[in-house]
């Protein structure tokens, strides 16, 4: 057999996921994805008013708290069958754009650029030839200009000379593996700089319409808690309405003007990581940010694909889609729990069976993760952003189809190739899709606030029905989408109501790490980060930074919920070589 | 918003056992203290990347959080910027914390790092799934709450006791049903 590497933890700051991939000939044969992953929320809800569950829900991932809350409030919605008043869905649909923005930038310059940008080689770049090559794509940001430029590569000196480098410790410059030129180093490095003012405005707005920021405080089961008021300083009124937009625009020129073309200059680098880390090609999207109080439109789209076939996408146009929930299942036959069921979620139990853990001794052992692994018709799917894209390219949605062909093109111009919608089956193509999706997003955060401000307009004040008003006695199951950041989240919810009173008697969240990073299921079938490292190349068995390129591709976020600060540096090597 | 020239950070998971300290910590000293308008208060939660935006900027920042360390589940433990950023390796606080290492590095090479920083940690007993904190936590709540109005003094805050004390907003303790 080849050389086992086991790569832990994988990501750079939020969680606690372990590839274990097996190499051979200088690419990966095999690999095996396990994590310790969320769990046991049902244990913390059962028994609680479901009223009050997305309060619990939205600290269950620090990283994705509003994410969590919107798919809680959905979910019970949902089982009684409420419609919401089209304020709330708006505000919802705001702030659910801003966080998406703030955590696709976040995501790509903090937590995988280094993955692709040698950080030291940006002292070779020349400044002046860095703000041409930006200008030469019709860029117009500022912040590529030769000074601010020159300014970089200084401070990245000081402290490359101090020995300060800290925080990119984890960075693997001068691998092999790494091919931007110098400019492009340096523009990016200049980008990750910028990223975190862009960042703070996106939360800006959060903050504003969600009341607080990290945790927002303004949703309710039945709408938000935003009293209306134009002309009231305390309300959400005019002033905070146009703050919103200001804020939202700046973040949606950084989208525009450096995020896209960033990725679009890393693909045109790196031709090789588009062919590479496919992996699953199902995809599955569910529709989002909808736009009248009976959610029935939407205006991102969903959709099934199956091998990667764009000719014909099983559309999902609604949140009451019989045929998801019908087919959407968990195997638990690889994954540290009692037996091997296949159980939906609303059945979903979480009786912890911890066998040891995995001593990296091949073949591996029947149960080797916390993660369950979801199904759909039995078969594994990929979520995230490249599913939503995918599925919006094919059924010809306007901003989508834009916005990629925008960043093909782009790629294409620098690279003098022609791309087309395939290469984003990949390891970059996963990086690019969520790009576009952010100049989506981006446009439709705009579009909303306009709808927003428009139905205040016409009189309309509205933002809360009070869910007890009708409630009859019985049991009630509801289902919460949300097309998150990282692809489609569901919360699962059964309630039980003597008429009066309401309580929670089962709660599970799907979350989308566990598709992507779930593990094989009873017919061995692998995992989408499983299969997309198989035939990734290794250039150095020591520094496995393919591997990591094509893990990051899919911004993995796993239990993100533990955390204690190691003050007396207990030793926890990240890269085992056995 | 403007922001703010001091804050005072609670980090940690109000759902994982002893991992709520921190969120704890800073809503009891939220309801029993007053501070000027431009020291921030905030629970957080478990903040991860964002925590570099919370603190760039300021002047002084105080932390609250859960510590791994070698001592009794309890036990309170002080550390300032220099000890945050030297003195254990890198990589061995990555997995288990939200970043504050790397919140404060990144903050550093992007030029916007506090000057000041100090973390008030408590060791815990148990950071199981499950709210409720352990007796020995519990019982060091009262010292993470005056350490954190000494530090703030320390700074030059005029701290003060509000009277009668605000209830503190533990809204993850409420029973059930």
């Amino acid at each position: 057999m080849g050389k086992l590497i086991t790569i832990d933890p994988v990501t750079r700051i939020e969680g606690h996921l372990r590839i274990d991939v097996e190499v051979d000939g200088g690419a990966v044969k095999n690999a095996w994805s396990s994590g310790t992953m969320w769990r046991g929320i049902e244990t913390i809800l059962q028994g609680r008013d479901p009223r009050d569950a997305w309060v619990f829900t939205q600290r269950i991932c620090g990283v994705c708290t509003t994410v969590h809350a919107i798919a809680s409030v959905r979910s019970v919605e949902n089982a009684l069958g409420l419609e919401i008043p089209l304020n709330a869905q708006l505000i919802r649909n705001v702030i659910m754009s801003a966080h998406a923005l703030h955590d696709h930038i976040v995501h790509f310059y903090a937590l995988s650029a280094l993955d692709w940008v040698d950080v030291v080689a940006a002292l070779k770049a020349d400044p002046e030839k860095a703000a041409n090559l930006a200008d030469s794509l019709g860029l117009q940001w500022a912040g590529n200009s030769k000074h601010a430029l020159k300014a970089v590569k200084e401070n990245v000196a000081g402290f490359v000379a101090a020995g300060q480098l800290g925080i990119f410790t984890n960075g693997y410059w001068g691998h092999p593996a790494m091919k931007l030129p110098p400019e492009v180093n340096l523009l990016a490095v200049a980008h990750y700089l910028q990223a975190l003012d862009v960042q703070r405005k996106a939360n800006q707005v959060v903050a504003i319409l969600g009341s607080k920021t990290p945790n927002i405080q303004n949703l309710a089961v039945g709408g938000v808690a935003n009293a209306i008021n134009l002309d009231s300083a305390a309300a959400l009124n005019m002033e905070k309405l146009y703050q919103v937009k200001t804020l939202l625009e700046e973040v949606v020129t950084f989208v525009q003007q450096v995020y896209l073309p960033d990725v679009a200059a890393i693909a045109a680098s790196y031709p090789d990581w588009l062919k590479y880390g496919a992996g699953v090609t199902n995809y599955l999207a569910v529709p989002d940010m909808p736009t009248d109080a009976k959610m029935t439109q939407f205006d991102l789209p969903g959709g099934v694909i199956w091998n990667g076939d764009l000719s014909n996408v099983k559309p999902v146009a609604s949140w009451n889609d019989d045929y998801l929930k019908q087919n959407v299942t968990e195997s638990i036959a690889r994954a540290y729990y009692e037996g091997d069921t296949v159980r939906q979620p609303w059945e979903g139990q979480t009786n912890p069976k911890y066998t040891g853990e995995w001593k990296a001794e091949t073949p591996a052992p029947e149960k080797y993760t916390w993660v369950k692994a979801p199904r759909l018709e039995g078969k594994p799917v990929q979520v995230g952003p490249l599913a939503q894209v995918l599925v919006g390219y094919a059924g010809g949605h306007e901003s989508i189809k834009k916005w990629a062909d925008f960043c093909l093109g782009t790629a294409g111009k620098i690279a003098g190739v022609k791309l087309t919608p395939a290469v984003l089956h990949s390891t970059l193509g996963r990086h690019a899709a969520r790009a576009i999706r952010a100049a989506t997003m981006g446009e439709l955060a705009l579009k909303h606030w306009k709808l927003l401000v428009e139905n205040i307009g016409k009189g309309d004040t509205a933002v809360f029905v009070d869910p007890m008003k009708n409630l009859k006695p019985g049991t009630y199951k509801g289902v919460g989408f949300h097309e998150a950041p990282r692809g489609t989240l569901s919360h699962w919810s059964v309630i039980e109501s003597d008429g009066k009173t309401m309580k929670l008697a089962n709660y599970q969240a799907v979350v989308p790490s566990t598709w992507n990073a779930g593990p094989r299921d009873a017919k061995d079938q692998l995992g989408p980060y499983e299969k997309s490292l198989v035939g990734n190349p290794i250039a150095d068995p020591k520094l496995p930074l393919e591997a990591l390129r094509t893990i990051h591709s899919f911004d993995p976020c796993l239990a993100c919920a533990i955390h204690t600060v190691d003050a007396e540096g207990e030793e926890i090597s990240r890269v085992k070589v056995l | 918003m403007s922001t703010p020239r001091i804050a005072v950070i609670g980090i940690g998971n109000v759902l994982t056992g002893d991992d709520a300290v921190g969120p704890h910590v800073v809503r009891v000293f939220e309801a029993r203290y007053a501070v000027p308008p431009d020291v921030q208060v905030m629970d957080a939660g478990t903040p991860g990347y964002d925590l570099t935006a919370f603190i760039a900027g300021l002047e002084a920042l105080v932390l609250v959080d859960a510590v791994k360390a070698k001592a009794a589940p309890g036990t309170r433990r002080v550390y300032d910027k220099e000890e945050l950023l030297h003195k254990a390796p890198v990589l061995a606080m990555s997995p288990h914390e939200p970043g504050v290492r790397e919140a404060l590095m990144n903050a550093e090479f992007m030029g916007v790092s506090p000057k000041v920083v100090k973390l008030v940690g408590v060791v815990p007993a148990s950071v199981a799934t499950g709210i409720g904190l352990s007796p020995e936590v519990r019982a060091a709540i009262e010292g993470a709450v005056a350490q954190v109005a000494q530090e703030l003094a320390a700074l030059g805050v005029a701290v003060t006791e509000r009277v009668p004390a605000a209830e503190p907003d533990l809204w993850w303790e409420k029973p059930r049903g």
